[in-house]
């Protein structure tokens, strides 16, 4: 492996590996934009020179792959005067208005003014004017005037979705982004040309000019919405929330894992996230005679460890949205220690698209983790004993039976039981069927980890408290065991 | 819905000539675009996505090679077509005063054309004739350096031969 030496650090590094992955490894920043480590190298923004001893030019980084004994300069007067130029360049004919840009904050145009530019406007011409807040698909918008033209976008739509619907017209300082006629950037994964934009020419009509992104804070987690997995970063408004009133999750984006998504998240689990503060089950709620009413979460306690005592009768049905640890403590709590014969795991949502990228047709995170504790897909036997009249008390976690079952079946299923408990983080209509509904915590109020199809276990974080009175099932089914002095400890 | 765009066979046969001695035939762009101009006067819509389909190219790549070259055009041309250069050689020897010229003398701003078809004026990028600057192309025709004169004298040309 040829060893080489950037500002003054050694540095070995694979054959082929190109100047700024190799300062990357070094902890070297070279500021760069049309390069992204999950494209093609374009080489067309100029941004990323620097100097190598013995070439008479400057050269991109991004492209010169290293050599043995090279020796490079990314610090040196030359280069900064390159990128000074290059950036003013590139913000020749830019409006400059960051105040009313919703990328600003994290624009790479504004970062790197401040750390490679610098320079006093010598601008006296007009700048040259584009299409602005042109819709371009669903998801996305464009502003001609700010893009820098790197063409991540155009690559992104080439070589990762290969829908080719974006492409660069028209040449020089008319240079535009275009959408090919009659098409719009609608692929499954049209979000991520935004994430790649390194400025604020394409942003995402789901969350532009809803909350600055200085106001957010970002806790990593794990998309729930396929078996995927893929890695996250859950993006909240921590510091205005009454900016934003009832709506904490901001946006989702990806979160870089090699082995899992690489830079990308699919479309659907990208949006998938307005549910969580939608229409949640604050209270813990008891019906008596017909009517709901709130409880306290003792009272529920007190009550519910009662028909610990009739296993027999018990029925349990958990869901794959569940984390490994909400899932470990209803097998430890129903399985192991109450010894309940009937117990299954059900998938909460019907299975959906499937593709060679990322979409996995399980639309639930944690299949494979129900299965490693011992989960079987039974649900259906417990159905036929609930209407055989063998089961009368059955747990429910996080179902809709409405939706399951349809309305008839489900309200004939319900008038089978003695008591119906459901466990859930919404407010839905099957909830009325329940004798008590417990509100439970969605994965982004909890820690814990999900396993994805490929059993690989990932932890998810909590990036906020549960919503109104809820808590995770774990800590639910925990406490519930402990009224009926069953003591769990679960190291998960 | 308008009906698909048909290539004459003619030219298809002239076409599928020139792609097969390249190596492959998304190479071959640039000349087929050129032989369907100079066929149909412009490059149309249609044109443009039989391209695509013909060399198996994604419509946004044509499109982006299209627009790249003042070379094609979608609209038909005046059957004079002044194509005045605007960049860097022809800017420093003056081609600026003799674009004004021209719009003057044929009541054109660039990128028009006259009603009865006859004049086009268009501005376009460096067509590698620096040593003629200023310089324009008219029709298949380089002419330069271009003064005041040159131009009255071409104008007065093509109105004898009309
Ligand atoms: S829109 Fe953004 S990603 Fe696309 S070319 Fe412009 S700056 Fe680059
Ligand atoms: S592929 Fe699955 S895990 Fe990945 S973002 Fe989409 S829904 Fe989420
Ligand atoms: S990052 Fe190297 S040229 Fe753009
Ligand atoms: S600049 Fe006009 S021909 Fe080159």
């Amino acid at each position: 492996m040829p060893i080489l030496k950037i500002d003054g650090k050694d540095i070995e590094v694979p054959v082929g590996t190109s100047i700024i992955e190799a300062a990357k490894k070094a902890g070297i920043e070279i500021p760069h934009y049309c390069y992204h480590p999950g494209l093609s190298v374009a080489g067309n923004c100029r941004m990323c020179l620097v100097e190598v001893e013995k070439f008479p030019k400057l050269q991109i980084s991004c492209y010169t792959p290293v050599t043995e004994g090279m020796v490079v300069h990314t610090q040196s007067e030359r280069v900064k005067d390159a990128q000074q130029a290059v950036l003013e360049f590139l913000l020749v004919n830019h409006p400059l208005d960051c105040p009313v840009c919703d990328q600003s904050g994290e624009c790479e145009l504004q970062n790197y003014y401040m750390k490679y530019g610098l320079y006093d406007s010598r601008l006296m011409e007009d700048k040259v004017k584009k299409h602005k807040a042109v819709s371009i698909g669903p998801t996305v918008m464009l502003d001609g005037e700010r893009c820098v033209l790197c063409s991540r976008c155009v690559r992104f739509c080439d070589e990762v979705t290969h829908t080719h619907e974006m492409g660069i017209v028209n040449r020089g300082d008319r240079a535009e982004i275009e959408v090919a006629p009659g098409k719009e950037v609608d692929n499954d994964y049209s979000g991520n040309v935004v994430d790649i934009c390194p400025v604020g020419a394409l942003t995402d009509k789901d969350f532009r000019f809803k909350c600055r992104v200085w106001f957010l804070a970002q806790t990593p987690s794990v998309c729930p919405g396929c078996s995927r997995g893929c890695n996250i970063e859950i993006h909240w408004n921590k510091e205005r929330p009454y900016q934003t009133p009832g709506e904490r999750v901001m946006r989702l984006k990806p979160r870089f894992n090699a082995d899992v998504n690489k830079f990308w998240i699919c479309d659907e689990g990208r949006y998938n996230y307005h549910w969580i503060d939608q229409g949640r089950l604050l209270k813990p709620m008891q019906k008596r005679r017909g009517v709901p009413h709130e409880v306290s979460w003792e009272e529920a306690f007190g009550t519910l460890s009662g028909l610990f005592l009739r296993p027999q009768e018990m029925g349990v049905i958990v869901s794959t949205d569940m984390t490994n640890g909400d899932l470990a403590m209803a097998q430890q709590l129903f399985v192991s220690e109450l010894k309940v014969k009937n117990v299954a795991y059900q998938w909460i949502r019907k299975s959906g698209k499937e593709d060679e990228l990322l979409m996995k047709a399980d639309k639930t995170p944690n299949t494979r983790g129900a299965q490693a504790l011992g989960f079987e897909d039974r649900s259906g036997e417990i159905y036929e004993q609930i209407e055989k009249g063998q089961i009368k008390i059955l747990f429910l976690f996080g179902h809709n039976l409405m939706e399951i079952l349809g309305k008839d079946q489900a309200e004939k299923m319900r008038s089978h039981l003695e008591t119906l408990v459901i466990l859930g983080p919404h407010a839905h209509e099957g909830i009325n069927l329940a004798d008590w509904a417990l509100p439970s915590a969605v994965y982004a109020e909890k820690n814990g980890t999900f396993t994805n199809f490929e059993g690989r276990v990932q932890k998810i974080s909590k990036a906020f408290p549960p919503m109104g009175m809820a808590k995770s099932e774990r800590e639910i089914l925990k406490e519930m065991a402990r009224q009926a002095g069953i003591h769990i400890n679960l190291t998960v | 819905m308008q009906a698909k765009f048909q290539m004459s066979s003619e030219l298809k046969t002239e076409l599928d000539k020139i792609v097969s001695q390249y190596e492959t035939k998304q190479a071959a762009l640039l000349p087929v675009l050129n032989l369907a101009q100079e066929k149909y006067g412009s490059i149309s819509p249609e044109i443009e996505s039989w391209v695509a389909d013909y060399l198996q190219l994604p419509l946004m790549k044509v499109r982006e090679v299209v627009s790249f070259y003042t070379l094609f055009h979608a609209e038909q041309k005046g059957k004079h077509h002044f194509q005045m250069c605007r960049n860097m050689s022809c800017m420093l020897r003056g081609c600026e005063e003799m674009i004004e010229y021209l719009k003057e003398r044929l009541k054109l701003e660039d990128g028009q054309t006259s009603q009865d078809r006859c004049f086009s004026l268009s501005t376009v990028e460096c067509l590698a004739a620096c040593e003629m600057a200023p310089m324009m192309q008219l029709n298949d025709r380089y002419v330069g350096p271009l003064t005041k004169e040159s131009i009255d004298q071409i104008l007065k040309e093509i109105e004898i031969n009309n």
